[in-house]
């Protein structure tokens, strides 16, 4: 039985979410132990997101129903724009996806949804995906084992998005800032697959799982 | 184990401080770090190395690089062996094993060398003449002795230990080749400023620098380079990739590679990778890759101790090994003069050199007095005597013949630029016939070439031509290079004349050292009319070996074209595909290997399966639980009949979340779902699902499934889990493409849904308990209802009133966070209830015994009417393969269709795949009625049951035929039947 069941109690309402990289990212080092790691990664749970798809013609009502309610002017290429705790990543014309944190996330798809009623059909997608959020001095070295996106600096920077390719899966990667701290999203269902590409990949350099920020 | 008798004591680059023990054919030497397996065996005076591939004939080491046709050992041992390895780039390392290989019982005693006896039958298309017939005993004779004869090494039989990896890179300049020429390219390119990425197969960068005795910029070559390394390694945007091969070249700028990150290592250091494959992404390439010596082709000229020239020099410049005590050097090219030079500095007595022109430049004649060398002008080696090695060569000048003791011959032929990359997406060599070569023809896009790969000899002018490169490359990569000098060294002597073969020579002549080709195979293939060199080249096998004929393809074409009397131009060359040298599957795999051979798609409550022992099956990407045993069984058969009569008594769970699940939302939602399903959609009320058929273009079914409407502009599609990837590829392309105007969103919630099918009589009072006291009733929730509600404490949750094993059954989907919480809910709260777990093997029963079709009968091959669902399809609406499905063909009445069948015999069982006949009838193709699509064994029936097509079918209703298997050797009687056998009137389904 699942660790998430056994901590469930009738009287505490909702059982507890399983994360999609639940038994995976679990705290420790793995591969090379001397040393400080050279690439950390935490899993980032409680996210709302939501695929958020604009209706014909109406992608200049979006971008200012999204300015209104959030602050921050919708993407048109792939970049990520966020203001306090929300962020909208360009996945494809006309394609978003919406991201609150885990303080913004109670009621963040129904909220989206009926702000951005006639504008853009929403799909909740918060236990569809997994984030994972990476960061370290070889990180790039890692990525470029499973991304053909060229992440050199030059290149790719803070904001930026890529809806590509990793090790065969379908991810979502962007970046934060230029530590380099990147996130990346993979479906629930090949979360194992690519946690473990991940292992593998890292093991070279030294993998640590932190506890989530 | 002796000090290496062929060693100098001072000169080289090899670490003398340093001693690494090897073994080669299991006998000890000693080497230095520094040092290729074949330096070490220079060194060690070991000359037998191998045995030719066709003839067995003994080899020696014939270069000293990637182009070494000869001396391929099996390196390593166990699960780590790797044949074919050229002893000629493995770099030594302490512990090294080696073993020659295609010989038995010994290197110097090989049985099979008595093939030599037979050459007269293993000429020029042996292969074609001699095993034509009897065609059947191709197989079973001819190949397995072709094989055994001719096995070149044994590969390892068990699997490698090693890691490999891939990775991808992108530079503005890739510059292939760490020599002169890759060196001033990548500092010019480096300058710049632009991301640069300099590659070479060597463990140290430097190429011909190391070998030979050049000096730039004032400063010995080897020095120079090291220098050059620094400065490059200094520039933080320069990448130096050694022990790197760029083995391929690819559209849109993009290079294979490969590193050997841990062949120098006996064991790799923990998680490093053995090799690592790289995907270079290169705004602009120069291919610095250098040139490549030509043999000369004279009698038996492929005994150990032959030896291409520079190889000699290289042995005695970089490696301080003497590749023989006495040497005559044969040469067409001033190269001959370096070479007695250079030997004789090292200590090699140099007894003559043969010059092939008739006019010797002083500079060569100077040469060769200053070493007191005879020089034989306007002269050839014709013969070398001595079998397991050179002991002495036959000289013949216009005047007369003579022999010479030695035990090492060099060869100076020229050099053939090593343009094999610019010919790998389709450019064919030129030939040049002031330089005797061939040079690179129309280029990849991007790439150029400089120094000798482009045909430029002489130290000087490479250095001048590859910086300019370098500044030309990285500023078309938009890096303008600023007052770039180039380094400078001093003119050289680089003239030749090509000579193609001796002529009457005696013995055979080899051109292709590889795969045993001679001159006089290729003159037979000419005369026997394989004229176009691609037909020689098959004829004969010339250039066909690992080696892809580096160091014979120009010498077979100038052999082929004065057989033909035509010029090389027009004779042509043979073009290079990728790989440059052979590459490791295992570095081609990467990652990707066992269980990562491709990625793998859990549900979301895939560990609650497997805490509940369950089988699992592949179904696509997903595992899917198949059955769960339970304690006592010991057949699948008997879980699986336990789960079909629990779901039928009482009630069962199976997860369901694998099928697609795609939302489509907006104003024309309800218009594209008509325009997609046979059936019609758009009269579904808010609150309810219908069963849908998809149809391909062709007319073809496409996939089922189901449409519930959520919203007035809201539907939830399922599909098949196997089509679910192809659905969503099929709904973007009608609406970007054909009905781009239709206001449309669709996007896949398949993993954002835990669903499972609650299913049996009593699935209604274990859903009851579960969803925090909604009305779940017949009223609330009736027979196709899809309604919203919670469960588990507050969950939201979307309940389908659907059935597919024809029991009151429903559907329960979840967020897939909760989707193990669901699972283990349902089982706690219906362990009063009898609930159980079922798999795959169950649903199938279960949708057999009711007749709904699944894959084998959704075999993109079946139209609605032969599935007995053409009743719903459409006449009212178009929709996608409506006009196609018109067809004559699909409409034909003798079309297979779908029929229901049980055995006669209880005791009988059937497969899937065995043929309808009639009884009595033969089994022949005219009498074929069709197919069995489906079995399964029905608890409710106590028989095997099952679906097929059948022709006309559904007429023969009671009728009884034969399912006859030819490959399981059955042919069992059955009755025909509808394909409903459970419930026909689906009152236990509305219930």
């Amino acid at each position: 039985m699942s660790e998430a069941l056994s901590q469930h109690s009738p009287l505490s309402g909702l059982p507890p979410v399983r994360s999609v990289f639940a038994g995976l990212c679990v705290p420790g080092r793995h591969g090379r132990a001397e040393g400080p790691a050279s690439v950390t990664v935490a899993e980032r749970t409680g996210l709302a997101i939501a695929s958020v798809l604009a209706r014909r013609g109406c992608e200049a009502q979006l971008a200012d129903a999204v300015s209104a309610r959030f602050g921050l002017a919708l993407p048109t290429a792939p970049t990520r724009a966020a203001a306090g705790d929300v962020a909208f990543l360009w996945t494809g014309p006309g394609q978003w996806l919406a991201i609150a944190e885990p303080a913004a996330a109670a009621g963040f798809v129904a909220g989206l949804a009926s702000t951005l009623d006639g504008a853009a059909s929403v799909a909740d997608q918060s236990h569809g995906r997994g984030v994972l959020r990476l960061a370290g001095p070889r990180l790039r070295d890692v990525l470029a084992k499973g991304i053909a996106v060229d992440l050199h600096p030059r290149a790719f920077g803070p904001g930026h998005v890529a809806a590509t390719f990793c090790a065969h899966l379908d991810v979502l990667l962007w970046q934060l800032d230029d530590v380099p701290t990147f996130e990346i999203a993979v479906a629930r269902g090949f979360a194992g697959s690519f946690w473990h590409w991940l292992e593998a990949s890292s093991a070279m350099v030294g993998l640590a799982v932190t506890p989530e920020a | 184990m002796s000090a290496p008798a062929f060693r100098n004591p001072q000169g080289g680059l090899v670490d003398r401080a340093t001693t690494l023990d090897f073994s080669f054919d299991g006998q000890r030497y000693a080497g230095h770090p520094g040092d290729t397996l074949a330096s070490a065996l220079v060194a060690n005076g070991v000359r037998l190395v191998a045995r030719s591939f066709k003839y067995h004939r003994p080899r020696g080491i014939l270069s000293a690089g990637p182009e070494e046709p000869n001396a391929l050992v099996e390196l390593r041992a166990g699960a780590r062996r790797e044949p074919n390895t050229r002893a000629t780039t493995a770099e030594l390392y302490d512990g090294l094993v080696a073993q020659s290989q295609n010989r038995w019982p010994s290197l110097a005693f090989d049985v099979l060398a008595v093939n030599q006896l037979a050459a007269p039958m293993l000429t020029a298309g042996f292969y074609y003449k001699t095993f034509m017939w009897p065609a059947s005993f191709w197989e079973k004779l001819y190949e397995p002795l072709i094989r055994r004869a001719a096995g070149l090494g044994r590969g390892a039989e068990v699997p490698d230990p090693d890691l490999y990896e891939k990775a991808t890179l992108h530079c503005d300049v890739l510059v292939i080749g760490g020599g002169p020429a890759g060196l001033a390219a990548a500092l010019a390119a480096g300058r710049s400023g632009a991301r640069v990425v300099l590659a070479d197969e060597d463990f140290r960068f430097g190429g011909r620098l190391l070998a030979e005795t050049h000096e730039i910029d004032g400063m010995p070559g080897a020095a120079w380079a090291d220098q050059a390394v620094a400065t490059l390694a200094a520039m933080p945007e320069v990448r130096l990739l050694s022990r790197t091969t760029v083995f391929g070249v690819y559209d849109h700028g993009a290079y294979g590679a490969v590193e050997r990150v841990s062949d120098h290592l006996a064991v790799p250091q923990p998680f490093e990778p053995r090799q690592r494959l790289w995907r270079i992404v290169a705004r602009r390439t120069v291919l610095a890759a250098g040139a490549i010596e030509r043999p000369l082709v004279f009698g038996d000229n492929d005994r150990p101790g032959v030896m291409l020239a520079g190889a000699a020099r290289t042995y005695a410049n970089r490696f301080a090994a003497r590749p023989g005590s006495t040497a005559v050097v044969f040469a067409t090219h001033d190269d001959g003069g370096r070479t007695v030079t250079d030997l004789a500095a090292a200590g090699v007595s140099v007894a003559a050199l043969v010059d092939a022109r008739t006019e010797v430049p002083a500079v060569v004649r100077q040469a060769a007095e200053a070493v007191e060398a005879r020089l034989y002008a306007e002269a050839v080696v014709t013969r070398v005597h001595g079998r397991g090695g050179v002991q002495a060569v036959d000289i013949r000048t216009a005047s007369f013949t003579t022999t010479l003791d030695c035990d090492l011959v060099c060869m100076a032929g020229g050099w053939s630029p090593t343009l094999h990359l610019t010919s790998h997406l389709g450019g064919r060599p030129a030939w040049d016939p002031d330089g005797q070569a061939f040079l690179p023809g129309a280029l990849p896009s991007g790439l150029q070439v400089a120094g000798a790969a482009a045909g430029t000899f002489g130290l000087r002018e490479i250095l001048v031509e590859a910086t300019y490169a370098g500044v030309e490359a990285a500023t078309a990569a938009g890096f303008p290079g600023t007052g770039v000098e180039a380094p400078r060294a001093e003119r050289e002597a680089i003239d030749g004349v090509a000579l193609w073969r001796v002529r009457d020579h005696k013995g055979k002549a080899f051109v292709d050292f590889q795969n045993d080709v001679t001159d006089s195979d290729i003159v037979q293939a000419e005369r026997e009319a394989y004229r176009s060199v691609e037909h020689m080249k098959r004829y004969t096998t010339l250039g066909m070996a690992t080696d892809q004929g580096k160091t014979s393809s120009v010498n077979a074409v100038g052999i082929l074209a004065e057989a033909t009397g035509k010029p090389i131009r027009e004779t042509g060359t043979t073009t290079f595909r990728p790989p440059y040298t052979p590459v490791a599957i295992g570095a081609l795999a990467g990652h990707h290997r066992g269980r990562s051979f491709r990625p793998t798609r859990l549900t979301a409550a895939h560990g609650w399966a497997a805490a509940q022992g369950a089988s699992f099956i592949e179904s696509g990407p997903w595992l899917r639980a198949q059955w769960f045993p339970r304690p006592g069984e010991t057949d699948w058969l008997q879980s699986c009949t336990r789960e079909v009569k629990a779901v039928r008594s009482a009630v069962g769970i199976c997860d369901v979340s694998t099928l697609g699940k795609i939302d489509i939302q907006g104003p024309a939602a309800a218009v594209l779902l008509d325009r997609l399903y046979a059936n019609t959609m758009s009269t579904l009320p808010i609150g309810r699902a219908r069963y849908g058929l998809m149809l391909r273009e062709d007319g073809f079914v496409f996939d089922d499934g189901t449409v519930s409407r959520h919203g007035p502009e809201r539907y939830l599609m399922t599909t098949t889990t196997a089509q679910a990837g192809k659905v969503m590829q099929h709904i973007e392309h009608a609406l970007q493409w054909l009905w781009p105007s239709l206001d449309v969103q669709a996007v896949s919630v398949t993993e954002q849904w835990a669903q499972f099918a609650v299913a049996g009589p009593r699935s209604r009072e274990l859903l009851a308990r579960i969803t925090d006291g909604h009305d779940v009733s017949d009223a609330a929730v009736p027979y196709m209802a899809a309604v919203e509600l919670t469960a588990l404490g507050g969950v939201p949750a979307r309940l389908y009133r659907i059935s597919f094993s024809g029991e009151l059954a429903y559907e329960i989907g979840v967020p897939s966070g909760f989707g193990e919480a669901l699972a283990a809910a349902l089982m706690a709260a219906g362990s009063d209830l009898g609930v159980m777990p079922y798999g795959l093997e169950a649903m199938s029963v279960m949708r057999i015994e009711k007749g709904h079709v699944a894959g084998g009968e959704l075999n993109g091959q079946t139209t609605a009417a032969d599935l007995g669902l053409g009743k719903m399809v459409s006449s009212k609406k178009d929709f996608i393969g409506r006009t196609m499905a018109q067809r004559p063909a699909l409409t034909d009445p003798d079309r297979p269709t779908l029929v229901g069948f049980r055995t006669v015999n209880a005791a009988d069982r059937v497969t899937s795949g065995a043929h309808f006949l009639d009884a009595g009838a033969a089994p022949t193709m005219a009498n074929d009625l069709g197919h069995i699509t489906s079995v399964a064994f029905s608890p409710a029936e106590g028989r095997w049951i099952g679906l097929g097509l059948m022709v006309r079918g559904p007429q023969r209703i009671g009728e009884r035929v034969r399912a006859w298997d030819g490959v399981r050797n059955r042919d069992v009687p059955i009755e025909l039947c509808s394909p409903c056998f459970y419930d026909p009137a689906g009152a236990r389904l509305r219930g």
